[in-house]
C-alpha cells in the first residue's frame, strides 16, 4: 500500500514541489518560537528537495517521457525539471543558513522563513509553468515573497527598507513589461500555452518576437541580469544573508530557468530565431562585462556576490543564445554554479560573521572552515580548474567556438579574468592579511550556518572533478528542451 | 611496487609531508627529520620511475574525468620524469636547507614554510608529468596558489603586494590566454593529450591559427617569465631564501620553462615550422629579455634580486630552445632547464646560508666571505659558472647546443645565437666578480652574526648541489639519449 501512495505521489511531484513548500510556510507563519519554526521549515524545504530532485532524477537521468501535465497549468518538460531541482535545493540550503541569523528578524524570524518558503514554491511554479499566465503568476509571487524577505530585515537595518522598495520598483516595471509581452504573445500566436510557441509564429512574427523580448527582459530583471539590476546591490548588501541567499539561489536561478524555456521555444523559430539569440547575447555580454567592473570594485562581500550573479548570468544567457544544446547544457552547468558559489560566498561569510571586506581580514585564521567556502566560491567564480565554474566556462567556451561565435568565448574569458581580480582579493584578504583588533574580536556566531556553504563548496569541488552526473543531466535537458522546441 | 603506485605517491607523499610538518611542529627534530625523510621518500619514487621509464614501461594514471575526453591524467615519460627526478633531488637538499635556515635564524612559521615548500615541489612534478593540456593547466594553477604564500613571505609589509601581484600576473594570463588556446585546441584536435609530434601536427592547422595559438599559449605561461607578464618573479624576490629557492630555482620558474617546453614538443611539435613568425616574434623577445634581465641584475645590490633577474634570464633561454623547432633546441631547453635548477638551486641556497650566518645581503658586502665560508662558496662559484655557461660546467652544454640550434640552417637565426652569447657575457658581469671578489678578497673581521658560523644543514647542501652541477657535465650524451623520444613522433 505505502508503495502505491509513493507512485501516486512521484505522478504529482509537479505539484507537490509548490503545494509541499506552501503548506508548510503556512505552518511556519504560525509557529512562535523561531527555533522551531526553523526546524519546521527546513524540514518541508528538505522534503520539498527530495521530490524536486527525484523528479529530476526520473526525467533527466531516467529516461521518463517528459511533459507531464498538471491540472493547474503545470507542465514538466525537462528544463522544468531541472530548474525546480535547483530552485528547491538552493532554498533548502538557503533555509538551513537562515538558522544563523534569525535574531536579525527578531520575532518575525518565523513569518521570514515562510516568505522564503513561498518563494521556493512561487518559483519552481515558474519553471514549472505550463503557460504564460503561470509564468507570471509564479514570478510575481515569487518576486513578491522575496522582496518581502528584504523588507523584514528592515528590523535590523532600516537601509533593507530601500533594497525592499527597490525591488518593488523593479518588480513593477518587470510585471508591467511581461504583462505587455505577454498580451502581444498570445493575440500573435493564438494561445497563452508555452508549448504552441515553437510552431505558432508564422501569424505576426514581430509582434510575437517583441512580446517574447518583453518577457525576456521582465525575467532578465528578476534574475538581475546588468545593466538591469539596480535594485539587486543594496537587496543583497542590506537585505541581510537570508535575503542574499533567497535572491542568488532562488530568485535568479528560477528567472532564468524560466528564460532558458522560454528562448528555447524561440530560437527554433527560424523567423525571428536569429533576432532572439543576437538580443540575448548582447544582453549576457553586456551583463558579463559591467557586473564584472563592478564586482572589481565591490565594497562589501555582498555586493559582490550581487555583481558576480550578474557576470554568471551574463555567461547563462550567452549559453542559451548560442541556441544548441553544447550552449544549453553550458547555461545549465553555470547555473550550478552561479547557485553553489553564492551559497559557498553568502554563507561563509554570514557563518563568519562579516560582510564587508575588511571583515574578511585574517579570516583563514580565525575561521579556517568558513574561509575554505569563501574561497571555493571564489575559486569557482573565478573559474579556477577543477571547480564547478571551470566547467561551466570550459563547456561555454567550446560551445562558442563550435558555432564560430568567437567574441562569446572572449566575452567568457574575460569574466574568468576579472574573476582573478575579485576573487583573488578575496582569498588575499582571507590568508595574507591581518585581522584589525575589532574584527579579531568579534563574537563566533552559530557554526551551523556553515554547513550549508561548506556543502555548496564541496560541490562546486566535487562537480568539477566528477561531473558527469551534472552533465548528463544538462545534457538530457538541453537536448529534450531544444527536440521539443523543433 | 608497481609504477602507477609510485606515480601517485609523487603525489600523495608531499601532501601528507605538508600536513606531518604541519601537525608536528614539535618538537622541530621531529618535524625536520619527517620534512627531510618524506622528501627522500619522494626522491626515491622519481628515481624509480625514471628508471621505469628508461626500461620503456609506459606509465599512466586517471585521478578523474573532469571533462568528457578529458582526463586529469598523469604519465611519465621521458621529459617530465627527467625534470621530476631533479625537483625531487633538489627538494631533499632544500629540505635540509630550510630546516639549518631556519634553525639559524629563528624563523617563525617554519611548519608552514616547509609544508608550502613541499607542496609547490609536488605541484611542479604535477607540472612535469602532466599527461594532458587540462593536467598540466590544473597544476599550474594549483602551483600558482600554494606558491603565494612563500611569495608572501618576507620581512617587510609588502606581503599583501607580492601576492597580489603574483597571483594577478600568473594566474591573469593563464586564465586570458592559456585557457582560451587549450580549449581551441581542444577543439581543433579533438584530444588534450600530450603526444610526441605534436597533437597538431597533420591537423591542417592554418598559419594563422598556429601563429595565434603559440602565442596565446606562450605568453598565457606567464610562469617562464616571458615578457610582458614577469612582474611576479622581482615581486616575489623580498621574500626568504627558502621561499625564493622554491619560486625561482626549484618550483615555479621551472615549471613555466617545462610547460612551454611541452607545449612546443607535445602540443605543436612539427607545426611549430607552421608558426614560424611567432615563433621568430617570441624568441627575438625572450632573447632581448634575457639580455635586459642580465643587465638588470647587473645593476641590483640585493643579492635576492639580482639572482631573481639572472633566473630569468636563465628561464627566457629555455623559452627560446623550446621555439626554434627543431630537435637540438628541444634538447637544449631540456638541458637548460635541469643545468638552470641546479645551479640556482645551489646559489640560492649558498646566498641563503650567508644571509643565515652572517646577515649580509647586498653584492658589496660579499667580498672575502669566501675566505671564511669556504665550502658555501666554493659551491656559489661552480654554480655561477654553470649560470654563465662557462665550460666545462653543466650549463655550457646548454649554452653550446642552444647556439648551435639557433645558428644551424634549419633555424637560421644567427641573432638570436648572438642574443644568447651577449646574455652570458652579462651574466658573467654580474655574477663572475661577485663569486670572485668572495673567494679571493681579504677576509672580513666581523664575518659572523653566529659564532659558530654555517650549520652542517646549510653548508652540505650548498656543496652537494655543486656536485650535482658537475655531475651534470658527464651526462650530456645520456641524457640526449634518454630524451629522444620526446622530439621522435610516434609511428
Amino acid at each position: 500500500m505505502i508503495e502505491g501512495y509513493i507512485v501516486l505521489l512521484r505522478a504529482h511531484a509537479p505539484l507537490l514541489a509548490i503545494a509541499v513548500p506552501l503548506a508548510v510556510a503556512a505552518l511556519t507563519a504560525l509557529i512562535a518560537s523561531p527555533r522551531v519554526a526553523w526546524v519546521v521549515a527546513s524540514f518541508g524545504a528538505l522534503t520539498t528537495a527530495m521530490i524536486a530532485v527525484d523528479m529530476a532524477g526520473r526525467i533527466l537521468l531516467g529516461g521518463t517521457q517528459p511533459l507531464m501535465q498538471e491540472g493547474v497549468g503545470l507542465g514538466v518538460d525537462a528544463v522544468g525539471a531541472f530548474g525546480a531541482a535547483i530552485v528547491s535545493l538552493g532554498a533548502l540550503l538557503a533555509v538551513i543558513a537562515a538558522g544563523a541569523t534569525l535574531k536579525d528578524f527578531g520575532k518575525a524570524a518565523p513569518f521570514a522563513l515562510a516568505t522564503g518558503l513561498a518563494a521556493s514554491a512561487a518559483w519552481s511554479g515558474v519553471v514549472l509553468a505550463r503557460d504564460f499566465v503561470g509564468l507570471f503568476v509564479g514570478a510575481q509571487a515569487g518576486w513578491l515573497a522575496v522582496a518581502g524577505v528584504v523588507a523584514l530585515a528592515a528590523l535590523r537595518d532600516r537601509a533593507g527598507l530601500n533594497g525592499a522598495l527597490r525591488m518593488l520598483s523593479a518588480g513593477g516595471v518587470s510585471a508591467a513589461l511581461m504583462l505587455l509581452g505577454i498580451g502581444l504573445l498570445a493575440t500573435s500566436i493564438n494561445g497563452v500555452e508555452l508549448s504552441v510557441l515553437a510552431t505558432n509564429w508564422h501569424g505576426a512574427p514581430i509582434s510575437a518576437a517583441t512580446g517574447l523580448a518583453l518577457i525576456s527582459i521582465a525575467l532578465a530583471i528578476c534574475a538581475a541580469i546588468a545593466p538591469l539590476h539596480a535594485w539587486a546591490p543594496i537587496s543583497y548588501a542590506r537585505g541581510g544573508a537570508f535575503a542574499g541567499l533567497l535572491i542568488g539561489t532562488v530568485a535568479s536561478a528560477g528567472a532564468l530557468c524560466g528564460l532558458a524555456r522560454l528562448i528555447a521555444f524561440g530560437v527554433a523559430s527560424p523567423e525571428v530565431g536569429g533576432g532572439v539569440s543576437l538580443a540575448l547575447s548582447v544582453l549576457g555580454g553586456a551583463s558579463v562585462l559591467v557586473g564584472s567592473a563592478q564586482a572589481v570594485g565591490a565594497a562589501s562581500l555582498r555586493r559582490l556576490a550581487a555583481y558576480a550573479v550578474a557576470v554568471q548570468g551574463g555567461c547563462i544567457l550567452l549559453g542559451i543564445a548560442l541556441g544548441s544544446p553544447a550552449g544549453f547544457e553550458a547555461a545549465f552547468v553555470q547555473l550550478f554554479g552561479l547557485v553553489a558559489s553564492v551559497l559557498a560566498l553568502i554563507g561563509g561569510a554570514a557563518a563568519a560573521g562579516g560582510d564587508t571586506l575588511g571583515a574578511l581580514d585574517g579570516l583563514g585564521r580565525r575561521a579556517p572552515l568558513a574561509s575554505v567556502a569563501i574561497t571555493a566560491g571564489a575559486l569557482s567564480l573565478m573559474g579556477a580548474p577543477l571547480s564547478i565554474g571551470f566547467l561551466g566556462r570550459w563547456r561555454l567556451i567550446e560551445a562558442a567556438l563550435g558555432v564560430g561565435w568567437w567574441w562569446v568565448a572572449a566575452v567568457a574569458i574575460a569574466a574568468s579574468l576579472a574573476g582573478v581580480f575579485y576573487g583573488g582579493r578575496l582569498i588575499e584578504r582571507l590568508y595574507f592579511r591581518r585581522a584589525s583588533t575589532a574584527v579579531a574580536a568579534s563574537r563566533d556566531p552559530w557554526r551551523f550556518a556553515l554547513a550549508p556553504a561548506l556543502l555548496s563548496a564541496i560541490a562546486a569541488v566535487a562537480l568539477g572533478l566528477q561531473p558527469i552526473v551534472l552533465l548528463h543531466a544538462a545534457e538530457s535537458a538541453s537536448q529534450l528542451v531544444l527536440g521539443r522546441a523543433e | 611496487m608497481t609504477p602507477a603506485l609510485a606515480l601517485t605517491g609523487m603525489f600523495v607523499v608531499p601532501l601528507v609531508q605538508a600536513i606531518l610538518v604541519v601537525l608536528l611542529p614539535r618538537p622541530p627534530g621531529l618535524r625536520d627529520v619527517l620534512h627531510i625523510g618524506l622528501s627522500l621518500l619522494t626522491a626515491g619514487l622519481a628515481v624509480y620511475l625514471l628508471n621505469t621509464v628508461a626500461h620503456g614501461v609506459p606509465v599512466r594514471v586517471v585521478f578523474a574525468q573532469p571533462l568528457p575526453n578529458v582526463d586529469l591524467a598523469f604519465s611519465a615519460e621521458p621529459l617530465g620524469a627527467l625534470v621530476a627526478v631533479v625537483i625531487a633531488g633538489l627538494s631533499v637538499l632544500h629540505a635540509a636547507h630550510t630546516t639549518g635556515f631556519v634553525r639559524a635564524t629563528g624563523e617563525k612559521a617554519a611548519s608552514g614554510l616547509m609544508a608550502f615548500n613541499a607542496l609547490a615541489a609536488a605541484a611542479a612534478m604535477a607540472v612535469a608529468y602532466s599527461s594532458n593540456l587540462f593536467t598540466m593547466f590544473v597544476a599550474y594553477q594549483a602551483l600558482a596558489l600554494v606558491a603565494s604564500p612563500l611569495a608572501a613571505r618576507r620581512d617587510d609589509e609588502d606581503a599583501g603586494r607580492s601576492v597580489r601581484t603574483f597571483l594577478a600576473t600568473i594566474l591573469a594570463p593563464s586564465m586570458g590566454l592559456f585557457l582560451p588556446a587549450m580549449v581551441w585546441t581542444y577543439t581543433i584536435a579533438g584530444t588534450a593529450e600530450f603526444q610526441a609530434g605534436g597533437i597538431l601536427a597533420g591537423r591542417g592547422l592554418d598559419e594563422g591559427t598556429a601563429n595565434v595559438l603559440l602565442v596565446l599559449f606562450v605568453v598565457g605561461l606567464a610562469m617562464s617569465a616571458m615578457p610582458p607578464f614577469y612582474q611576479w618573479l622581482s615581486a616575489t624576490s623580498g621574500a626568504t631564501y627558502p621561499s625564493l629557492v622554491s619560486i625561482q630555482a626549484l618550483a615555479v620558474l621551472p615549471a613555466g620553462g617545462l610547460a612551454v617546453l611541452k607545449i612546443a614538443a607535445f602540443v605543436f611539435g612539427s607545426e611549430l615550422n607552421d608558426a614560424k613568425l611567432a615563433a621568430h616574434a617570441l624568441v627575438a623577445i625572450a632573447g632581448v629579455g634575457m639580455c635586459i634581465a642580465a643587465l638588470i641584475a647587473l645593476s641590483k645590490q640585493d643579492l635576492r634580486e639580482r639572482l631573481a633577474y639572472s633566473c630569468m634570464a636563465q628561464a627566457l633561454a629555455v623559452v627560446m630552445g623550446a621555439l626554434l623547432a627543431l630537435s637540438a633546441g628541444l634538447f637544449a631547453a631540456a638541458l637548460q632547464i635541469v643545468a638552470t635548477m641546479c645551479a640556482a638551486t645551489t646559489l640560492m641556497m649558498a646566498a641563503g646560508t650567508t644571509a643565515a650566518v652572517t646577515g649580509r645581503r647586498n653584492a658589496a658586502d660579499y667580498p672575502g666571505l669566501g675566505r671564511v665560508m669556504p665550502w658555501t662558496f666554493a659551491g656559489f662559484a661552480v654554480a655561477s659558472a654553470s649560470m654563465i655557461g662557462m665550460p666545462p660546467f653543466a650549463g655550457a652544454w646548454a649554452k653550446v647546443w642552444l647556439i648551435i640550434a639557433a645558428a644551424t640552417p634549419g633555424a637560421g637565426l644567427i641573432w638570436a645565437a648572438v642574443l644568447i652569447g651577449v646574455a652570458a657575457v652579462l651574466t658573467f658581469a654580474h655574477l663572475g666578480p661577485l663569486a670572485a671578489a668572495a673567494l679571493a678578497a681579504r677576509a672580513p673581521t666581523d664575518a659572523f652574526k653566529r659564532p659558530d658560523g654555517a650549520s652542517i644543514l646549510l653548508a652540505t647542501p650548498v656543496i652537494v648541489g655543486a656536485a650535482a652541477t658537475l655531475w651534470l657535465l658527464v651526462l650530456a650524451d645520456p641524457l640526449a639519449s634518454f630524451l629522444s623520444p620526446v622530439w621522435t613522433p610516434h609511428p
